[in-house]
């Protein structure tokens, strides 16, 4: 998350005025960006990973463990260590070197929480297959470093959420919740980054929402949790401010814990990564084919069950951040009639995609979204602008939100050769894959942003996660694969991935069969001279059948390592598996013993936890709660069990996984 | 008469491409996308614009010539495209990977006039006039880390029997062909494949060009003996993985697809109805791979073997 310009932030009821403004001049932008780059060609693969940290103080004396808030003095012992920024690294949007050839230090960035740290390679990964093998180092390596610049009892750790962040004596240095902004019973507004863009983002959501955001998960059913069960830890009694009154006006849920600030979800920490396209086709190709992808990875990685001091019944941090942010009005949401609002919104602003966006002919009409909503009237100016209808649709989609953080100096003059106005609402819609335009400046081309995978606690993990969609990205363009399924099956399989221990248990709609349905390299469009900038559409050799047909529910272990008959041959073989489409491509390109190897390191890890013979991160931490000996078996993660838990995290983090801690996630 | 088999472009081909495993090593890639693009062939044949039902009864009644091309003693199953459509992008945007598999049982003083022919069929294919690089496999010759690993270390004066000179001998020969590819321009560097420490260390005192490259099983990438890779690390030999089987088309295999049978595309039948000299005796002789892909983004964009072999 860059820090975006600095200026005087609207409050709510003037950033409503100027909400149409900001939208009409977002598109304008849009428009100029697509005239600009439409035709960009050529572009080399570029992509890069995002890992972020939680920074945690152990006190292990009396064994506790607080979230640091010491962001901003961590930032700032970074961008003054100038051996760092002389080798091209430093602090985003603060202080750092140009990008060397050769090595290339890593650059750290802001993020939404004050408790947390992001890092980026310096510059970013090619397709050369060594690449492949700095992932992990660099990740390590961005681990050293922050932690240099941390105090002796400080840790930078990749864990998606503080396990009681909201409870009691969880920060350091400490301050009490019930601030301005947030007006949270459990978090301070100093638990945001100080840049005037995140309290404000806060505070203008909550004020256009109309109440306190709603991050209601479903706790954790344990031998002995009293059932049923209400949050123990709601303050009733509070008469602060006036959205106080929301426990009592019915926020809090049965069987659900509750939460109430958009720290419980955007404070969480994720695993995302971008990749440059050759042009503007191929970036829509990837977006709509990795679309159905993203669930599933995200069921695989799941990292988060608990919440605010619960084993939650669900393994990951999406629909908290959906919730976290939601900014929709009670009409919107439908609870009321519509009378001021325009239209009801089926998702949060931070929700899985709605929108298919490829020119590609398999995209059939009954994949599209049947509720998508969209804005008419800035759809018809992308329209008379020159962009084609599918794309149009997709940012009138986006656009159907409200800008959150509006500052004043922004409204004076439209500058068309920023992207202010656009990257307000293109930002701020945070969809499980982002496509994003060509920057205005330095030649990056169309990239396509790769968003649901939760971090994991090694860079071993990482790497391997982020390597594997790498090389899926290539499988997918060499053998021009094909993904599609209805959008509102995606939208289901986000949901099922939510499920504790999902990867085991549950099953998702994937598509069958992902090959053209015809012979190879003799229909036309498939090879050579027409395979260029705007391929030439290939038709389909034989009449569609009904769309049910070509998907069905497989579980995870399917999808990733295949379907087998019983004989094992590859007539009986349905879905080929993620994984050995990923080694068929690897077997048509040349690559070294050592990458390959390392490589199978790699995708060994994915097949095993997808095949259930190894946990993933999210197991291995109820396993952990509900094997210690403080736990009750009444789903409560005390202060102990915490301390202990991130401190074998720590362990497994410095291990890599080979020190034996945490071995059901590594070892058969 | 000469048969040349071909595949086309395979990446989009579907599912014979995709293996399962390590351990199902195997020519399952080439023999079933040569029979999809035969099958393919003929269906187009049938019915042009692939929009309806094609009756076995149509396939089985095509003519030769609707599917295949006859040049003189040569046919080539299916036609080949003319012209072909090539890369789309320029040339020097690919790396070109060809891999020539000599096959056992064929004279090696027919290996000059089969390189050049392969090279020709792949140039023609992809409409380049150069290849990046060239890897040949030789029958017979197989990579074993377990073995590789109790095998000492060539000594000076130490003899090698006769099966072993003889070797040397008919890798350097057929090496010297390949040199002057490599010196007329075709071939910017030259590989091998399933070559040990020893087998390296007898052919470079005999090479002019040395390899740049030696292939090994894919199965073996993370138990490749230590004395390999500092050899190769020495002689700036880059050591590759593949995954290809080493007798990649064994003659009954062939014989197989092109016969009547349920797995076969009934070539042979016909091609004797013309030519009745003919009695479906089929003889391998080499099989070549190629691949182009994008240097920058890694992307596949052609794949595709040719299979020649003598028809008597």
């Amino acid at each position: 998350m860059g820090l975006l310009a600095l200026g005087t932030p609207l409050e709510w009821p003037e950033a409503k005025k100027k909400a149409a403004q900001v939208r009409e001049w977002g598109i304008e932008q849009l428009l100029a960006t697509w005239n600009r780059a439409k035709g960009k060609e050529r572009d080399a693969l570029l992509w890069g990973d995002e890992v972020e940290y939680l920074v945690v103080c152990f006190d292990d004396e009396h064994r506790k463990v607080r979230l640091s808030l010491r962001q901003s003095d961590i930032l700032e012992a970074l961008a003054s260590n100038e051996k760092l920024v002389k080798e091209g690294g430093g602090v985003h949007d603060v202080k750092r070197g140009v990008p060397t050839n050769g090595y290339c230090a890593p650059v750290f960035h802001a993020e939404f929480g004050r408790f947390m740290l992001e890092a980026t390679p310096g510059k970013p990964w090619g397709i050369g297959f060594k690449d492949l093998l700095d992932v992990e180092l660099n990740m390590k390596l961005r681990r050293e470093i922050a932690k240099e610049h941390m105090s002796d009892t400080e840790f930078p750790m990749t864990v998606t959420t503080f396990p009681r962040l909201g409870l009691g004596d969880y920060i350091t240095p400490y301050y009490p919740p019930s601030g301005e902004k947030l007006r949270s019973q459990y978090v301070p507004d100093e638990i945001a980054n100080p840049h005037v863009r995140f309290p404000t983002l806060a505070a203008n959501i909550r004020s256009r929402r109309g109440r306190k955001v709603e991050v209601n998960v479903p706790v954790f059913r344990d031998e002995k949790t009293s059932w049923p069960w209400m949050d123990p830890t709601v303050n009733y009694d509070l008469y602060k401010w006036p959205e106080d009154d929301d426990v009592r006006k019915g926020a809090v849920k049965e069987n659900y814990i509750y939460m109430d600030a958009m720290a419980f979800g955007m404070g969480s920490c994720c695993l995302q990564m971008t990749f440059q396209a050759k042009n503007i086709d191929e970036g829509r190709k990837m977006y709509d084919q990795l679309l159905p992808i993203g669930p599933i990875m995200m069921a695989l990685t799941a990292a988060t069950p608990i919440y605010k001091g619960f084993l939650a019944d669900t393994d990951v941090r999406w629909n908290q951040i959906g919730r976290a942010v939601d900014d929709r009005t009670r009409e919107e949401l439908g609870e009321e009639p519509l009378k001021n609002d325009r239209w009801r919104i089926p998702k949060s602003r931070y929700a899985s995609n709605s929108t298919y966006i490829s020119k590609d002919p398999r995209l059939r009409k009954e994949y599209l979204d049947p509720d998508l909503v969209v804005d008419e009237e800035l759809k018809k100016k992308l329209i008379d602008g020159g962009m084609d209808d599918i794309l149009a649709t997709h940012f009138a989609h986006l656009f159907i939100r409200d800008p959150i953080v509006i500052f004043a100096e922004d409204l004076e003059t439209l500058d068309l050769s920023k992207v202010d106005h656009f990257e307000n609402l293109q930002s701020t819609n945070w969809q499980h894959m982002r496509f994003k335009p060509p920057p205005p400046g330095d030649g990056t081309g169309w990239r396509v942003e790769f968003r649901s995978m939760e971090i994991q606690m090694t860079d071993f993990e990482n790497a391997a996660f982020s390597v594997f969609i790498v090389l899926i990205t290539r499988a997918i363009l060499s053998f021009d694969l094909n993904f599609y399924l209805p959008m509102p099956c995606v939208t289901e399989n986000m949901e099922r991935a939510h499920a504790r221990d999902a990867v085991n248990g549950q099953k998702f709609y994937f598509r069958k069969n992902p090959f053209h349905n015809r012979a190879p390299g003799r229909a036309p469009g498939t090879n050579g001279a027409s395979r260029t900038a705007s391929p030439t559409p290939s038709r389909p050799a034989t009449p569609l059948g009904p769309v049910e047909d070509e998907y069905e529910l497989m579980s995870i272990d399917e999808v990733i390592n295949g379907q087998y008959g019983g004989d094992g041959t590859a007539s009986s073989c349905r879905f080929p598996g993620l994984i050995p489409l990923v080694e068929s491509y690897l077997d048509s390109v040349n690559i070294d013993i050592e990458t390959r190897c390392n490589l199978e390191r790699y995708l060994g890890l994915i097949q095993k936890r997808a095949d259930g013979r190894l946990w993933n991160n999210a197991k291995w931490m109820r396993e952990f709660v509900r094997t210690h000996p403080e736990y009750q078996m009444d789903s409560v993660v005390g202060e102990g069990i915490q301390y202990d838990l991130l401190k074998a995290a720590e362990q497994v983090a410095e291990g890599g996984g080979g020190n034996g801690l945490g071995k059901e996630m590594f070892h058969v | 008469m000469k048969l040349i088999v071909s595949t086309s472009n395979i990446m989009s081909g579907g599912p014979p491409l995709i293996r399962q495993s390590h351990a199902e090593k195997s020519n399952l890639e080439l023999i079933s996308s040569l029979r999809s693009n035969i099958q393919a062939a003929k269906d187009a044949a049938v019915d042009p614009d692939q929009n309806g039902d094609t009756k076995p009864d149509d396939v089985s009644n095509l003519p030769l010539s609707a599917w295949t091309t006859t040049d003189g003693d040569q046919i080539s199953v299916p036609s080949l495209e003319s012209p072909c459509s090539g890369l789309s992008e320029d040339p020097e945007q690919y790396d070109i990977t060809v891999k020539l598999f000599y096959l056992p049982g064929v004279g090696t003083e027919l290996r000059c006039a089969h390189t050049r022919e392969a090279i020709a069929l792949v140039l023609k294919k992809l409409r380049v006039s150069t290849i990046d690089l060239l890897i040949v496999s030789f029958p017979g010759i197989t990579f074993d880390a377990d073995d590789e690993d109790e095998e000492e270390p060539l000594q000076n004066g130490v003899a090698d029997d006769d099966a072993t000179r003889a070797e040397v001998d008919m890798v350097s020969q057929t090496w010297r062909i390949l040199e002057q590819l490599y010196e007329d321009g075709s071939i910017k560097s030259l590989g091998l494949s399933e070559f040990g420490t020893n087998r390296l260390q007898r052919l470079l005192p005999n090479v002019r060009v040395k390899p740049a490259v030696d292939q090994i099983n894919v199965r073996d990438c993370c138990v490749v003996p230590k004395q390999l890779i500092m050899f190769g690390k020495k002689e700036s030999i880059e050591l590759l993985t593949h995954n290809d089987c080493t007798d990649v088309l064994p003659r009954g295999t062939l014989t197989e697809l092109l016969g009547p049978t349920d797995a076969g595309v009934d070539l042979l039948s016909q091609l004797s109805q013309v030519n009745p000299a003919l009695t479906g005796n089929v003889e391998p002789q080499f099989v070549v791979k190629y691949t182009a892909v994008v240097k920058d983004r890694g992307v596949v964009e052609s794949k595709g073997y040719f299979a020649v072999a003598n028809v008597s």
